[in-house]
C-alpha cells in the first residue's frame, strides 16, 4: 500500500470518526438508532454555505454556529418527538427519525435544491509533501479539527459533570437514578451532542467536498457501519470504525476500482453484523 | 369481521369477483395502480408475518423483491421462460433468508431490524457494481411481451391479483396451523416459548423463509411487468418505508390488514402526489408520524380491539 | 433398585456471574413420582437452579442427567420436549392469546412422540382447562384474567405438555392463604393423577411442609440440608438461614 494511499485513507478515516461517534453515541447510550443523522450532518454543510456566501466566513470558523444550532435542533427533536414515545421501542423510534429525514430532507431541497453546492475555499488547491505523498491541506486541516473535536468529546464524556452523569446512565439507569441523576436529561444532552457532532462533520465536509440531499442516505449508512464495526456507544470504537472504513473504501477503490468503494463498507459490515453480533469492541446486543 | 364464517366468506368471493372484473370498467392507468397495490399487498403480507404476527420485524424485506426481479432478468436473458424463471427466482430469495437468517435470527428482535437493514444496503451495492452479471447501476432490461399494451397490463393485473389472494390463503393457513401456534408465540413471549419446546429458531427461520418466497415471487413480477429494473429502483428503501406505512394504517397482525392498508395508503399517495408534489415527502414524513403516534394498531388492530370488547362484554365467544 | 426409581439426577451445579456465586456446588435427586420441595430464602439460587436445570442458563460447572441421558447441554426447548419442565415465579403468558390457546401451545409443542396434531392437540388443551377449573374463562384473553387464574393456566400449559417433571416455581407468590389452599389440593391431586415428580420451589417454609415428601434447602447458592419435612424444620442450619443466628440460638437454648 502506497504512502499516498495511506495517507488518504487516514485523512478520510478521521473525519469519518468524527462523524460515526455522533451516530454511535445516540444509538449506544439514548438507545435511538437516529435516521436522519444523515440529514444533519447534510444540514450542517448548508449552515456553513450560508455563512460562507452571506458573511464570508470560513467554515472552519462557521462550524461552531453549525454545531451550536444542531445541539438544540436535536434537543429539541428528542425532547418534543422521541422522548415520548421511548416506551415504544428502538424500532418505533426509529420510524419517527426516519419521519424526521423525509421533512428535513423536503426542507433542504426547497430552500437549497437538489444541486451539488461547494464552498470555494481561496487555500482549497494547496497541499505541502509528506514523504512521496501529496498531503491537500483543507483534508489536513479537517482531520486535525475532527481528531481535536473526538479529543474533547472524551474529555466531555471523561471528565464534566454532565459527561460523568451520561457514563452512569448509560452504564446503570436504575443505579443513576437511584443517586439523583436526572436520567432523562442525560439522554437529551447525549442526543444533542449527537447532533451537534453531525453538524460539525456537516462543516468540515463542505470545506472538502461538494454536497447535496444526495449523500443524506448514502451517510447514514455510513454511520451505520461505523458504529457497528466499533460497538455502540463507544467513542474510540466508532473512531476506530471510521478509520477503518477510510482504509477499507480508499483501498477498495484502488484495488478494484472507484465504484466498488460503498459497496466494500456495506459488505464488511454485513459480515461483522453476522460473525460479531457486539461488534468489535462493544456491548451485546442479546435479549 | 363478522362472526358468522359463511358470510365471510361469501363476502370475500363477492369483493374478489369484483376485482376480476373491474379493469372492464378502468382506464389502463388506473389498473396499472391497482396493480401496483396488490403488489404492495403481498409485500406488506410478507413483512406482515414477520412482525405483526412474530415481532421481528425486517427492514430490510425489500431485498427479497430485488433479488426476485433481478434472478428474473437475468433468467430470462440467458433465454430462459418467465415460468421457469420464477421458482428460481423464489428458490434463491428462499436460500438468501436462510443462510443470511440462521446466524441473526438466534439473536433477538431488534437486532434482526437493524441488521435487515445493512444486508439490503449490502445486496444493493453488490447489484449495482456487478455490471457484467446485472447491467449496474444503469439497469436491466427484459423480453418485451408481444401483444397490445391493453392485454398486458390486464394480464398483469390479473398475475398480481391472484399473487395476492394466494399469498393471503397461505398466511391464514399458515397462523392457524401449528407452525402459526409456533410462530406467535415467539411474539407472545419468546423465553416462554423456548421452554414449551418450541424450537424458535426454526420458526423464524422458516417464517422468513415464507416471507422470502412470497416477496420475491411479487419482485419477478414487477419485472416483466416493467420490462425495465434498475438496482436503486427494486432495492429502494422507499419500499420498505411504505410496507411499514401500509402495516401501520391496515393493522398488522390480521390477514385482511395489509391489503386495507395497501389501498389506502396507494390511493392516498396517487391524491397527495399530484396536490403536494413539492412537499411530498414532508408530507410523508409527517403522515407518519402521526399514524404512528395516534392510531399505533392501525384500522384492523382498532375494529378487531372494537369488536372483541363488544363481544366481551355480550358474553360471546371470542376468536383471535 | 434405587437407581430405577430416579428420574432427575442434579450433580455440583454452579453459575458464577464473575465474582458472584449464584448457584455454588448444589447436588440432589429426585425420585419419580415425589414432590420435593426445594427452599430457600430469596436469593439462594433457586430459580437459578430451575434455569439451570432447563437450560436457560449455561452452566459454570455440573451436570444434570434427566431419565439416564445426560441433558447438561442441551437447549430449553429440547429439554421441554424430553418432559422437563417448569413454569414461572413472575407468570409468563402468551400476551395476545386466550387461556384456552395458552394451553393449546403446550399440548402442540409438549413432549415429543405423542398426537400433536391439531385436532388432538385442541381435544388434550380443552381436557387441561377443565382439569384445573379454567373451563368458564378459557376464551378469555390472558391480559384480562386474575393473577391466581394466570398461576392456573401457566400450570395446565406445563400439564399439557405432558411432562415428567415439572418444576413449579412459587406458584403460592401473590395468592391469599385460601387460593393458596386450593392451589395446594391441585397440586397434589394433579400430582396423583398424572403421576408427576414435582420440584415445588418456595421461600414461605409452612407453604412447603404439608405437600413434600422431601426437602431440600438452598442458602446463598449452597446446599445446606437435605431431607424429610420434619428434620429439615428441626436443623440448626436451616433455622439459622430463615430467622437469623440470634434466634437459632434461643431456639437451641430453649429446646
Amino acid at each position: 500500500m502506497g504512502l499516498q494511499m495511506l495517507v488518504n485513507a487516514i485523512l478520510l478515516g478521521g473525519l469519518y470518526a468524527l462523524m460515526g461517534i455522533g451516530f454511535s453515541l445516540q444509538w449506544g447510550i439514548s438507545g435511538i438508532i437516529n435516521l436522519s443523522y444523515g440529514a444533519m450532518v447534510m444540514l450542517g454543510s448548508y449552515i456553513s454555505l450560508e455563512f460562507f456566501n452571506f458573511f464570508h466566513i470560513d467554515p472552519f470558523i462557521s462550524m461552531i454556529m453549525s454545531g451550536a444550532i444542531l445541539f438544540v435542533l436535536g434537543a429539541i427533536i428528542y425532547r418534543g418527538l422521541l422522548q415520548p414515545f421511548l416506551k415504544g421501542g428502538i424500532v418505533f423510534t426509529l420510524i419517527l427519525t426516519f419521519a424526521v429525514r423525509l421533512i428535513m430532507e423536503n426542507v433542504i431541497l426547497k430552500v437549497w435544491s437538489a444541486d451539488y453546492r461547494t464552498i470555494r475555499l481561496s487555500y482549497a488547491g494547496s497541499n505541502f509533501q509528506f514523504g512521496d505523498a501529496y498531503v491537500p491541506l483543507i483534508k489536513f486541516l479537517s482531520f486535525i479539527v475532527a481528531g481535536i473535536l473526538i479529543y474533547l468529546t472524551y474529555l466531555f464524556m471523561m471528565k464534566t459533570k454532565t459527561g460523568k452523569g451520561i457514563q452512569a446512565v448509560a452504564l446503570d439507569k436504575e443505579g443513576a437514578q437511584a443517586v439523583g441523576i436526572n436520567v432523562e436529561k442525560m439522554y437529551m444532552i447525549n442526543f444533542a451532542l449527537g447532533t451537534a457532532l453531525a453538524g460539525l462533520t456537516g462543516s468540515l465536509w463542505a470545506s472538502i467536498y461538494s454536497f447535496s440531499p444526495h449523500l443524506i442516505g448514502i451517510i447514514v449508512g455510513k454511520v451505520f457501519i461505523i458504529a457497528i464495526l466499533g460497538g455502540l456507544g463507544n467513542i474510540w470504537g466508532a473512531a476506530a470504525g471510521g478509520l477503518l472504513l477510510g482504509f477499507a473504501e480508499v483501498a477498495g477503490a484502488s484495488f478494484l476500482g472507484s465504484q466498488w468503494q460503498e459497496a466494500i463498507g456495506m459488505v464488511i459490515m454485513v459480515g461483522v453484523l453476522l460473525w460479531r453480533p457486539h461488534g468489535l469492541m462493544g456491548k451485546k446486543f442479546f435479549g | 369481521m363478522l362472526n358468522n364464517k359463511k358470510i365471510n366468506i361469501f363476502l370475500l368471493i363477492i369483493a374478489l369477483g369484483l376485482f376480476i372484473f373491474l379493469p372492464r370498467f378502468l382506464s389502463g392507468y388506473w389498473v396499472r395502480v391497482i396493480t401496483t397495490i396488490f403488489m404492495y399487498a403481498v409485500i406488506a403480507q410478507g413483512m406482515n408475518l414477520m412482525s405483526g404476527y412474530m415481532g421481528y420485524l425486517p427492514f430490510g424485506n425489500a431485498m427479497f423483491f430485488g433479488i426476485g426481479a433481478y434472478v428474473t432478468a437475468i433468467g430470462m436473458s440467458k433465454g430462459l421462460p418467465f415460468l421457469l424463471v420464477v421458482p428460481l427466482a423464489a428458490i434463491t430469495a428462499i436460500l438468501f433468508s436462510i443462510i443470511l437468517g440462521l446466524p441473526v435470527l438466534r439473536l433477538r428482535g431488534h437486532y434482526f431490524a437493524i441488521a435487515t437493514i445493512g444486508m439490503s444496503g449490502a445486496i444493493l451495492s453488490v447489484v449495482q457494481n456487478a455490471t457484467e452479471i446485472t447491467g449496474g447501476a444503469m439497469g436491466t432490461t427484459l423480453p418485451i411481451i408481444d401483444k397490445a399494451p391493453g392485454v398486458v397490463y390486464n394480464y398483469f393485473y390479473l398475475a398480481m391479483l391472484a399473487l395476492m389472494v394466494i399469498t393471503s390463503l397461505c398466511l391464514h393457513f399458515v397462523i392457524k396451523s401449528k407452525l402459526g401456534f409456533g410462530i406467535r408465540s415467539i411474539k407472545a413471549n419468546e423465553d416462554a416459548a423456548n421452554s414449551m419446546g418450541i424450537n424458535t429458531t426454526y420458526h423464524k427461520v422458516v417464517a422468513w423463509a415464507i416471507s422470502a418466497l412470497f416477496t420475491s415471487i411479487a419482485g419477478a413480477l414487477y419485472a416483466y411487468w416493467m420490462s425495465f429494473i434498475g438496482p436503486d429502483e427494486v432495492f429502494d428503501v422507499m419500499i420498505a418505508v411504505n410496507t411499514i406505512v401500509i402495516m401501520l394504517i391496515g393493522g398488522a397482525g390480521s390477514i385482511l390488514g395489509p391489503i386495507i392498508g395497501a389501498f389506502i395508503v396507494e390511493l392516498f399517495a396517487e391524491v397527495a402526489w399530484s396536490a403536494f408534489l413539492e412537499y411530498h415527502l414532508a408530507v410523508l414524513g409527517i403522515i407518519i408520524i402521526i399514524i404512528v403516534i395516534f392510531v399505533p394498531k392501525g384500522m384492523m388492530g382498532s375494529i378487531s380491539d372494537f369488536t372483541k370488547n363488544r363481544k366481551l362484554r355480550a358474553g360471546k365467544k371470542v376468536t383471535v | 433398585m434405587e437407581e430405577n426409581n430416579i428420574i432427575l439426577k442434579i450433580k455440583s451445579l454452579s453459575k458464577h456471574f464473575g465474582a458472584l456465586k449464584a448457584v455454588d456446588d448444589v447436588s440432589f435427586e429426585v425420585k419419580k413420582g415425589e414432590i420435593l420441595g426445594l427452599i430457600g430464602p430469596n436469593g439462594a439460587g433457586k430459580t437459578t437452579v430451575t434455569n439451570l436445570v432447563n437450560g436457560t442458563y449455561a452452566k459454570t460447572t455440573g451436570k444434570v442427567s434427566f431419565k439416564g441421558s445426560d441433558v447438561s447441554n442441551l437447549k430449553p426447548y429440547q429439554i421441554a420436549r424430553m418432559g422437563l419442565t417448569r413454569t414461572y415465579q413472575v407468570v409468563k403468558p402468551l400476551i395476545g392469546m386466550t387461556v384456552e390457546e395458552n394451553v393449546l401451545v403446550g399440548s402442540l409443542f409438549g413432549r415429543e412422540n405423542r398426537n400433536s396434531d391439531m385436532k388432538n392437540a385442541i381435544k388434550r388443551a380443552g381436557e387441561i382447562v377443565k382439569l384445573v377449573g379454567l373451563e368458564k374463562k378459557k376464551d378469555h384473553l390472558v391480559s384480562d384474567i386474575t393473577l391466581p387464574d394466570l398461576k392456573k393456566m401457566e400450570f395446565a400449559r406445563v400439564l399439557a405438555m405432558e411432562p415428567e417433571v415439572v418444576f413449579l416455581d412459587e406458584v403460592m407468590a401473590g395468592l391469599n392463604p385460601t387460593e393458596v389452599e386450593e392451589a395446594s389440593r391441585l397440586v397434589k391431586r394433579v400430582r396423583e393423577e398424572k403421576k408427576l415428580s414435582i420440584v415445588y420451589i418456595e421461600h414461605i417454609m409452612k407453604a412447603v411442609m404439608g405437600i413434600s415428601d422431601r426437602i431440600v434447602v438452598l442458602h446463598h447458592g449452597k446446599k445446606i440440608v437435605e431431607g424429610t419435612p420434619q428434620k429439615v424444620i428441626n436443623d440448626q442450619a436451616v433455622i439459622e438461614a430463615y430467622l437469623g443466628k440470634r434466634y437459632a440460638k434461643e431456639v437451641k437454648n430453649e429446646g
